[in-house]
């Protein structure tokens, strides 16, 4: 057995040089600086998500990992896979803008994808690419399975959507805006105790119901001009 | 039971058997002529094959809006991915905002022939994963310069085909097409190399060729992706791959074409 294994997980999760199609994301940083929010609002910014969108990301995710490893034995992929539908469904409900949706359902894709490839026995996994033709699950959902997978923890989880969500934010900075390469890590440094209250406040969440609705409409608004934006560098 | 997950990614599960199509890769410089040598291949095979393109914008979808304007294809079948300005990584490192994008459109107009797939002009070091694509075009230019097929490189070395665009403006810049080409053959080991001009019939129609005969190769299931890769030529496993692959290519025209300037190959040494 490899020793601190979810440690070693949780690290690779983080690890920009994942395969999954992020490097195409700003997490809404790209439209946010085209509506005029000025660069230095970034650790405002990233901040806010913190409190946001990425808290119901967190909380989806928890959520889906709480009802995979409870499932048990009997339950088989088929109803653990309507069981995280029903998730999805409360993450959507909580994620108003269409754009928003789109985009963490492609990263989802991304993140499956890669999930399948590296864990295709697995029956949270499974249960998600063998519903998946229909409605592919969304990003957090997918992170939540992969979580119960690998042994992540409900907090080792919820910090690793935030330290993503900084993490995303402040390297897109550096694409969009003249910066010193210090200052993005100086940045996310600089949230990390926001990331722990991130944590805090999603990491036991165990049912459906609890999933936070703190969405933020500005940043929904912002998204949803960037879909028909003519010069984008980031996806989203 | 099939396990979708399991399939490995040149055949994903999104993608019902029957309708993969051929995914071909066209890399190279900014500005040697990636996307006019697309609107070419549309121009000319959009009538006898069902097409798609991606498209890699630094900016999209610049790339995208000029195919899009310039009537070849339907615009459904060009859409632009983004890259967050790393086109390098989109080909290469994480081919999967590209690969979900290909899988779309084979889905979405099933059954495609072949999807064009464009990377956004990088260096010379540029190559795509044989994961996104089964076959790729390295594109130079002689406006930009008649010695950089010389300076070799993976896309230069080991791509399935290297074409040198613009050859009607050869005497405008100052270069000899001839020794251009002999310098991308020296650097190939005998692998084809297309000058081509979208004035000049001819090449044009060696292009098409070759790409019909990739094509059938690839459904014949002869072809097999090789990866230019890093630096790396004269590994002689995947030369023997890469050889088989050439002669059984039907590229007959191109080869001929190379044979032709073949004599040049060892004036290579001269100052």
């Amino acid at each position: 057995m490899v020793q601190n294994a979810s440690e070693l997980m949780l690290m690779l999760l983080a690890d920009a040089r994942l395969p999954t199609g992020a490097h195409t994301q700003s997490a809404g940083l790209e439209p946010a600086l085209n509506a005029g929010m000025p660069i230095t609002d970034v650790p405002r910014y990233i901040r806010t998500r913190l409190r946001t969108v990425a808290r119901v990301e967190a909380g989806t995710a928890v959520v889906t990992r709480h009802l995979c490893l409870s499932a048990g034995p009997s339950g088989g992929p088929a109803d653990l896979a309507a069981m995280l539908a029903e998730v999805q469904r409360a993450w959507a409900a909580r994620t108003i803008s269409p754009a928003l949706r789109e985009t963490a359902v492609l990263l989802g894709r991304g993140y499956l994808r890669l999930a399948g490839r590296l864990w295709p026995e697995s029956v949270p996994v499974r249960a998600l690419t063998d519903a998946g033709r229909g409605g592919s699950p969304c990003r957090a959902v997918v992170l939540g399975a992969v979580a119960a997978e690998t042994g992540l923890s409900g907090a080792q989880l919820a910090r690793l959507i935030g330290y993503d969500e900084a993490q995303t934010i402040a390297a897109a900075a550096l694409k969009l805006a003249a910066l010193d390469p210090v200052s993005a890590s100086q940045w996310v440094l600089g949230v990390l105790g926001e990331v722990d209250t991130l944590v805090a406040a999603t990491a036991d969440l165990t049912a459906i119901d609890e999933i936070p609705a703190t969405g933020a409409p500005l940043v929904e608004e912002w998204a949803q001009i960037h879909t028909t934006a003519a010069m984008r560098l980031f996806r989203a | 039971m099939t396990d979708p997950v399991t399939t490995p990614s040149a055949a994903p599960a999104e993608v019902p058997a029957g309708t993969r199509s051929l995914r071909l890769g066209i890399a190279g410089p900014v500005g040697t002529g990636k996307s006019s040598l697309i609107a070419l291949i549309c121009r000319e095979l959009a009538d006898e094959l069902s097409l798609g393109v991606i498209t890699n914008d630094i900016y999209t979808d610049e790339d995208a809006r000029f195919l899009r304007a310039a009537g070849v294809l339907d615009p459904e079948r060009i859409r632009a991915v983004e890259t967050g300005a790393c086109p390098h990584t989109a080909i290469r490192d994480d081919v999967t905002a590209n690969l979900i994008a290909v899988e779309d459109m084979e889905a979405d107009f099933a059954p495609v022939d072949v999807v064009l797939v464009e990377s956004g002009g990088d260096n010379l070091t540029a190559t795509f994963s044989p994961a996104l694509v089964d076959a790729q075009i390295f594109v130079l230019d002689v406006a930009g310069g008649g010695d950089v097929a010389r300076k070799g490189g993976p896309g230069i070395g080991r791509a399935d085909l290297l074409v040198v665009n613009k050859t009607d403006l050869a005497p405008y810049v100052g270069v000899d097409v001839p020794q251009m080409i002999a310098d991308g053959q020296a650097a190939r080991e005998g692998r084809p190399v297309l000058g081509l001009s979208r004035l000049d019939r001819a090449s044009i129609d060696q292009l098409t060729g070759w790409v019909r005969s990739m094509l059938a190769a690839h459904r014949a299931g002869t072809h097999t992706p090789v990866d230019p890769g890093p630096m790396a030529p004269h590994f002689h496993l995947e030369d023997g791959v890469e050889h088989a692959h050439s002669h059984a290519g039907e590229a007959g025209m191109v080869h001929e074409h190379s044979h032709a300037e073949g004599g040049h190959s060892h004036t290579h040494s001269h100052p």
